[in-house]
């Protein structure tokens, strides 16, 4: 097998001649790249880094980073957090968490990482072009880039993308070439689905291609929205890096030979609904999984404006940079009674010391919340109607 | 009695040597381990991975997860080894910074619950204690569009009674290629037969047996077949009805591979 090549610079990093941090972070990127068969490594014009929850990196990941503590050398974005920093919430944390997290936080920041604090940075802090080489991580950033964008990640892991935001470089295989990134299964999906619905499909689909990239024919309309959903709820249930939607994506030209196909129709993608959620009233619902855009925050206030809120809380979820931009939306939201948070999210937040229901449109959310040990939820899983329905008087 | 030695893919360097837990599913570490080192759903639910070898399929979901095991490990809580059938990066990175050896490329269904096995994640070798490994090569053998079926004895002191190729133990120093041919002669009286394809080794558990299985298609001009002992029967049945015939584990499946890469 033709091993990775380092330059003569690499391989001095490589040796720690600059430095301990330097040297993990060029190991890991080289055994990562001798698994996927990388000839070497190539620059990268961004990194985004998810492990940034203390709830998901402990004790062990404030160690890490302690030990590859170094300056990013390329633009890097940072994923969510336990709490909002600026204002509180969702939920009451103690002070230990407070304290961890916020150690988690000063260290990301002093390496140069930007405070983004969510999960969807293309959408400001962050955003590709069409075939820009990056390292991300984020498990449902990585597929939105690569399948909406056309921007070339592999499925980085927190640790290896700060790797590569460290180094400037990522190993080349996978998806940064043209034979990785082409569909090997063809999905063809009768129903017209909303995005609800997609995220459904993507929960449905997950577990059964684990790792093929499909193409799904049939949606021909599928807004990006809808589209950021089924990303989520696909790459949060196996490990996808991408897919294609046919005339609607922009490489959905990348077919290899002889690809599998699957039908889906209405009785699959309404079973997965039915399957994940309870009819019970949730003590909480909770939008935004991924993090909400300026459209959906509009969206939602038109739904709530002039109306009177009842019965659970209203949680929504965003970044920073969305929420400033969209503060008549959030004004109305607020005036309605539902709160708006950024830097956290539902999933990362340890929503289980005050509730135990959640309602929530996301198919990713309706993975993760349900775990023991984990988000401790039962979940209402259904559509943004439906759950407003809760809410409004 | 000696240990069967199987070779996956060395991903993360170190040595284990425990029991193996087996879970015939996708895990997202984030999650679906717990921060106390239990499986928390699917097949696995409730399972603890402490001091174990872990085997599952593969990683799914967040990105985050490759930090589930850097905790276990700093809580002195975490898995031994780890096994996966098709690894995917997360873990892989996961399993390097909390320094666990792993091991992928290896198929689940060749352990059997509470085996002690080792793994060495340098080389990619995986052994299962008290497990013998035994050498097979096994011929599909096909002329004019149909394939050959022994029926095996009722005395054969592996699957009894069930249809098979023409197979029999790799013998010393012998390579599976010889063995196919000196089979077809010793179990069929068939001296030529042309050999299409060379397969990759198919696992087999037989309680304390793993069977090394090299499959092999092979084509022949006679439809003549002199049986000896080791059989009570033949026929030649065309190609897509292997399914109908009750065969040994895995020899329907391998014998659908080796057609679809001969171009059968």
């Amino acid at each position: 097998m033709k091993r990775l090549q380092l330059t003569r610079e690499e391989e001095e990093i490589f040796d720690g001649k600059q430095g301990e941090a330097l040297s993990m972070a060029i190991r890991l990127l080289y055994s990562l790249g001798e698994l996927g068969g990388a000839d070497k490594l190539i620059s990268i014009k961004s990194a985004h880094i998810s492990g940034v929850s203390y709830k998901n990196v402990g004790e062990g990941g404030i160690q890490f980073l302690k030990k590859m503590f170094h300056k990013v050398s390329v633009p890097t974005s940072l994923n969510p957090l336990g709490f909002d920093i600026e204002n509180g919430g969702p939920v009451t944390i103690d002070e230990n968490f407070h304290k961890k997290q916020m150690e988690i936080v000063e260290l990301y920041q002093k390496m140069g990482v930007m405070d983004s604090f969510t999960c969807t940075p293309y959408y400001y802090y962050n955003e590709p072009s069409f075939g820009d080489h990056i390292s991300w991580a984020e498990s449902s950033a990585i597929i939105y880039v690569n399948s909406l964008i056309g921007a070339r990640t592999n499925r980085e892991s927190g640790p290896s993308a700060l790797a590569s935001a460290i180094i400037g470089k990522t190993p080349n295989h996978g998806l940064h070439k043209d034979e990785g990134r082409k569909a090997t299964v063809v999905v063809n999906v009768s129903e017209p689905l909303d995005y609800t619905k997609f995220a459904a499909l993507g929960l449905y689909l997950g577990p059964k291609l684990n790792k093929s990239i499909p193409l799904v024919k049939g949606q021909e309309k599928a807004k990006g929205i809808e589209l950021k959903a089924f990303s989520a709820a696909l790459s949060a249930t196996s490990s996808i890096p991408m897919f294609h939607v046919d005339r609607v994506t922009r490489e959905s030209g990348l077919l290899a030979d002889s690809p599998e196909t699957i039908d889906v129709g209405k009785e699959e993608i309404e079973e997965t609904i039915e399957k994940n959620s309870t009819k019970e009233e949730p003590e909480l619902i909770a939008i935004g999984c991924p993090h909400l855009s300026s459209e959906e925050l509009d969206y939602i206030a038109h739904l709530l404006n002039g109306k009177k809120k009842v019965g659970p809380d209203l949680f929504l979820f965003t970044s920073r940079e969305v929420k400033a931009n969209s503060s008549e939306a959030v004004r109305i939201i607020e005036n309605f009674g539902g709160k708006v948070f950024s830097d956290t999210c539902m999933v990362v937040s340890p929503l289980s010391n005050k509730y135990n229901s959640t309602g929530t449109n996301s198919g990713k959310a309706t993975f993760y919340l349900p775990l023991k040990g984990y988000g401790n939820q039962k979940v209402a899983f259904m559509g943004i109607m439906d759950l407003l329905k809760w809410v409004i008087a | 009695m000696g240990d069967s030695l199987i070779k996956g893919r060395g991903l993360s360097p170190g040595k284990a040597s425990s029991e193996v837990v087996v879970c015939n599913q996708l895990i997202s570490p984030l999650g679906e381990i717990s921060r106390e080192g239990f499986v928390t759903t699917g097949p696995c639910e409730n399972t603890s991975i402490t001091g174990k070898i872990l085997a599952f399929k593969g990683g799914r979901g967040s990105t985050v997860g490759s930090y589930t095991f850097l905790e276990l490990k700093s809580k002195n809580i975490a898995p031994t080894g780890l096994i996966n059938e098709s690894a995917e990066q997360m873990v892989v990175t996961g399993a390097i910074i909390s320094e666990i050896p792993m091991v992928d490329s290896v198929p689940l269904d060749i352990f059997s619950k509470g085996d002690k096995i080792s793994i060495d994640g340098s080389s990619g070798e995986v052994s299962i204690f008290g497990v013998q490994e035994k050498k097979v090569a096994t011929v599909y053998l096909v002329h004019g569009g149909k394939l050959l079926l022994l029926k095996r004895s009722e005395d054969a002191t592996s699957f009894p009674g069930l249809y098979s190729g023409v197979s029999g133990y790799v013998e010393n120093r012998e390579t599976p290629k010889l063995t196919g041919e000196r089979e077809l002669l010793e179990e069929c009286g068939i001296r030529e037969a042309s050999l299409r394809l060379i397969g990759g080794e198919i696992y087999v558990r037989s309680n304390d047996i793993l069977y090394e299985i090299t499959p092999m298609l092979m084509e022949t001009k006679t439809r003549e077949v002199k049986l000896n002992f080791e059989n009570s029967g033949y026929t030649w049945i065309p190609l897509e009805k292997i399914k109908d015939y009750k065969t040994p584990p895995k020899f329907v499946e391998t014998f659908e591979s080796l057609v679809s890469q001969a171009h059968l």
